[in-house]
């Protein structure tokens, strides 16, 4: 498990451009001559999109309950008039 | 220092800043998009968007204390307005917009992830935590009971493992997947 996780790690300093120069160059000589480790990059680089995405879709619930809040609750009645009256002038 | 990074560690944090901003900014994003033509909400989608732009830019320090975030954020919802029109169509939402997610697939990306929601969701949440909302190490072990930093970076990685690996799995199933 030590081995792998410090080949994820080494992956990761890769693709987010921190790895030293030195590591680089023998980490890209490795990706030449190991399929496996271009496919664990791969999906690696997969993940983090994934996990943007992901962020994005919570943050958007979040906002969303937010909304919901603003637009319901009677403390900021105010503010919904004032936007309610913005929309409603044409 | 006005240079300082703003400061968002908890989803509490979160609720706050967005309420201050929905109340600071909204009206006058609302009185543009009005003005402009556009409804309601086309205003709030466009609004919910430029938020996620803005929170996102923020913790990556892109934006500091000294940003006026108010003219900030209507640059940025002015921006996607006028994108929306020039484009002359539906809305785009802000994961097509953005450069780095061209030509992935999103329909087997939702599927994918809907797994991940219910077969994993501790893992994306801690993922989440460290690269989408990029909390400190420290944040991250007290918010999820690790017992220090160190554990909290074992268990990233292995998260990022797991999903790493389950990603693959999957993706030999959905038949619309793009490698």
């Amino acid at each position: 498990m030590k081995t792998s996780l410090s080949e994820t790690e080494r992956i990761e300093a890769h693709l987010l451009r921190l790895s030293e120069p030195g590591d680089k160059l023998v980490f890209e000589a490795r990706l030449l001559l190991e399929p496996e480790l271009r496919d664990k990059m791969h999906w690696q680089q997969k993940t983090y999109a994934l996990v943007k995405k992901y962020g994005r879709e919570e943050l958007k619930k979040e906002i969303e309950a937010i909304h919901q809040q603003l637009f319901t609750e009677q403390k900021h009645i105010s503010f919904r008039q004032k936007i309610i009256g913005i929309f409603s002038k044409e | 220092m006005t240079e300082e990074k703003i400061s968002i560690l908890t989803a509490k944090d979160r609720e706050k800043l967005s309420i201050d901003l929905y109340k600071s900014t909204f009206p006058a994003v609302a009185r543009y998009i009005s003005k402009m033509g556009g409804a309601f909400d086309e205003a709030k989608d466009i609004f919910q968007d430029a938020l996620v732009i803005w929170y996102e830019k923020t913790v990556a320090g892109d934006i500091t204390l000294k940003t006026n975030e108010k003219a900030y954020l209507t640059g940025i919802a002015k921006h996607l307005w006028l994108k929306k029109n020039k484009d002359n169509c539906r809305y785009t939402p802000i994961d097509e917009f953005d450069a780095e997610n061209k030509g992935e697939t999103q329909v087997s990306d939702g599927k994918l992830l809907n797994f991940l929601q219910t077969a994993g969701k501790k893992c994306m949440d801690l993922l989440r935590s460290f690269y989408y909302d990029q909390l400190p190490l420290n944040d991250i072990a007290e918010k999820f009971g690790f017992s220090g930093v160190r554990s909290a970076t074992v268990q990233k990685y292995k998260c990022l493992e797991k999903v790493r690996e389950t990603a693959k799995e999957r993706s030999l199933t959905y038949e619309d997947f793009t490698v």
